[in-house]
């Protein structure tokens, strides 16, 4: 049999055994069902915070001191004006008091007020009102002084404000907006971002199995190094592929159950390259994204010896994934300015601007490009992660990572 | 010699750092035989092995592998037991064997069947499905040896094979090797234990400091001491010793031991006979292995201890 189909027949014996491993161990199903997990600990959490945002407000008021021939118009005006709030972002109760003999003490003793949150005090001729504040409510006193000038102008023009409502037509977009393409680059840079940073790094510790078990000295006599690594990187990505597919259907199920309305919600995504390009692109970038990412981090975590030297070097993984992401993060932003071409050139970054890219650009042909030269990376990084195994591992024997040899020779 | 060659090295040389660890060996493995190779702990055994084997690059020398000057080309053909064994402690046995099998280009399906042969015959039928970590040491040893031959390999290397087993296990062990070898396989090991060399090998080398220093059949090493002589005379008298050869010592039974001289016993017999001492016991005793290794390993022990072997 001659060289590469050898080889490939033995990275896939590797990627087998990684896979199998990986998968059918009750260990994996904790991490299969992590982000239930998380998403189950985050809306406990968000129901609690907004239970407590709730009895908050149920607390919270803004109070008016107006005459009472000017208190129904201004409840009118409350209403109309409340409608326009999102739900989350409505102003506090109004509560309309009668003024006393003297409005400025009455509207002091109710900031005072203990068994209540009183956010705004309004008190005094509309046309001229004075307005009490708590700290951090500018936005409150900006409701408060809309409300006071509609209640003023109902009151001028005689009880009511004319209500007018235009004939609305919607126009579809017959291409995709500027602001679409943003937000799909941007989910798309972010997307992939999220699940190497959940997914690549855990390619860092493969090696020390093998080194652990003593294993490596099987495989080494078997399999070239290259083939090794190549064999775990992609049994790790099988893995991740796994996981990717296992909640991308749910995800997809799940959707499918919404409401045609509920689309809506996710906003005005729409890739310069169209859907079905725009997803097959995702999909091969998050594959280069990992395969490059995990490359640089199994031949990292190879020169490793120990459980606490891989756990050190989460640290700078973690760096460089947010690095990567912020880059082109920038990239998908300002798609045609420098920063975007060294982005996409640069091999780490490559596969989130690229993907940034297929979402403000409709050309193809760069994808053609990018993706040859993104898999020429991942194989110089595998490369080059097991030759500095053979030289700093296996042929020396001391198990010397080449950054203490580099500090040796220093 | 018309014989083909299984192994061939010449001049291999091997540094760590500044440590000479192989100092120019040369070797030549026949096809189909049994071929020790011998030598006191850290002689470079095992890194000569693992630069006939391509695992790490000798830094001058050249070898070959089943004809390939490249070892790598030879990997699907060659089966190793390393002396640091090592499996996947939660695959199970079966799994193991035919893991370590479809490594080297054996189909899986064809792989577990033939593991399931392999350890029945070696009297682990019981623990096919077993995981490796709750096999003892032996078994384990046995379970990676079994996926060093279950491809069925034209060359098995294994490196200090009997290490770690049991007596029984180390018989099923001998009886395994001597099977491939009648299968056809050649079967190159380490060891530094004589008496398995000595009932196994067709051919053997002998490394001290690492450099080859013998290289021939166990007899020929053996011829590399004298024999000795245990005379026991029927009637001791006092001038005895006069008609013995200058080396004779005497031994507490009444006896004399002394080297055989080239020309044979019988031209000091019979001095001793024609005197009436006359005999009552005579041996021949021809050297065992382990002398003749202590003899040509001689001073180079100590140098060897210092050398030390490394791997990861």
């Amino acid at each position: 049999m001659s060289r590469l189909p050898r080889s490939l027949r033995q990275m896939l014996t590797i990627a087998r055994r990684d896979f199998v491993a990986t998968v059918f161990t009750p260990i994996f199903l904790l991490f299969l069902f992590a982000p239930a997990l998380m998403g189950s600990l985050s809306a406990l959490g968000g129901m609690s915070a907004a239970a407590m945002d709730d009895s908050t407000a149920d607390k919270s008021r803004i109070v008016a001191i107006v005459a009472p021939a000017t208190a129904d118009m201004m409840r009118r005006e409350d209403v109309r004006l409340r409608a326009l709030y999102r739900r989350d972002d409505t102003p506090s109760d109004l509560l309309i008091q009668s003024p006393g003999r003297d409005p400025a003490a009455q509207a002091r003793a109710l900031m005072a007020d203990r068994t209540r949150d009183v956010d705004a005090v309004l008190y005094g001729p509309l046309d001229r009102p004075q307005l009490l504040l708590a700290p951090r409510n500018r936005r409150t006193g900006d409701y408060m002084d809309a409300l006071a000038q509609a209640t003023l102008a109902a009151e001028r023009l005689g009880g009511d404000l004319p209500r007018v409502a235009a004939t609305r037509t919607v126009v579809e977009r017959r291409t995709t907006s500027i602001t679409g393409q943003h937000q799909a680059g941007f989910f798309a840079v972010f997307g992939i971002f999220f699940l190497t940073l959940f997914l690549a790094s855990q390619v860092v510790g493969t090696m020390a199995e093998e080194r652990n078990n003593k294993v490596i000295e099987v495989l080494a006599a078997a399999v070239p190094l290259e083939a090794v690594f190549g064999g775990k990187l992609i049994g790790m990505f099988g893995v991740a592929l796994l996981f990717v597919g296992f909640w991308g259907t749910i995800v997809t199920q799940v959707a499918s159950l919404l409401p045609p309305a509920a689309a809506g919600a996710i906003g005005d995504i729409a890739p310069a390259i169209g859907g079905p390009a725009f997803a097959l692109l995702f999909a091969a970038y998050f594959s280069m994204a990992y395969l490059l990412l995990g490359s640089v981090f199994l031949g990292l975590g190879a020169q490793a010896s120990t459980p606490r030297e891989i756990q050190m070097l989460s640290l700078p993984i973690t760096l460089i994934q947010v690095g990567m992401f912020v880059l082109a993060s920038a990239a998908a932003r300002r798609p045609d300015s420098w920063i975007a071409t060294v982005a996409e050139i640069f091999p780490l970054s490559s596969p989130f601007a690229m993907a940034g890219r297929a979402a403000n650009a409709p050309q193809v042909w760069p994808h053609l490009l990018a993706l040859p030269w993104q898999m020429l990376w991942v194989v110089l990084f595998v490369t080059v992660g097991a030759r500095l195994f053979r030289r700093g591992v296996l042929q020396s024997g001391s198990a010397t990572p080449f950054w203490r040899r580099a500090r040796k020779v220093g | 010699m018309t014989a083909t060659w299984a192994v061939t090295a010449e001049g291999l040389v091997k540094r760590f750092g500044e440590r000479p660890v192989v100092g120019g060996v040369d070797l030549r493995v026949p096809s189909g035989a049994i071929y020790g190779v011998l030598g006191p702990n850290g002689a470079g055994k095992t890194t000569t092995l693992r630069m006939l084997l391509g695992i790490i690059e000798p830094d001058a020398g050249h070898r070959t592998l089943l004809g390939e000057a490249v070892p790598r080309e030879a990997s699907d053909r060659v089966g190793y037991l390393p002396e640091e064994r090592g499996l996947y402690p939660t695959m199970k046995a079966r799994e193991a064997v035919a893991f370590l099998g479809a490594l080297r280009g054996l189909p899986l399906s064809e792989g577990r069947r033939r593991a399931t042969d392999l350890l029945d015959r070696v009297g682990l039928g019981h623990a096919v499905d077993e995981k490796i970590r709750k096999l003892s040491k032996g078994m384990a040893q046995l379970v990676q040896l079994l996926g060093a031959i279950v491809h069925q390999p034209e060359l098995i290397v294994l490196d200090e094979p009997f290490s770690g087993l049991d007596p029984v296990n180390q018989e099923k062990l001998e009886a395994l090797i001597v099977g491939e070898r009648d299968r056809g396989a050649t079967i190159l090991f380490s060891t530094h234990v004589m008496a398995h060399a000595e009932r196994l090998c067709d051919r053997l080398a002998i490394i001290a400091g690492g450099k080859r220093r013998f290289e021939g059949t166990v007899d020929e090493a053996r011829a590399t001491l004298p024999s000795r002589v245990h005379y026991l005379p029927r009637h001791p008298a006092p001038g005895i010793a006069a008609l013995l050869p200058a080396d004779a010592v005497p031994e507490g039974d009444g006896g004399w031991r002394f080297t055989l001289p080239d020309a044979g016993v019988e031209p000091v017999l019979l001095p001793l006979i024609a005197a009436g001492h006359g005999i009552a016991g005579l041996t021949i005793e021809r050297p065992s292995l382990h002398e003749a290794f202590v003899r040509i390993v001689g001073d180079h022990a100590g140098h060897d201890r210092s050398a030390g072997e490394n791997r990861a």
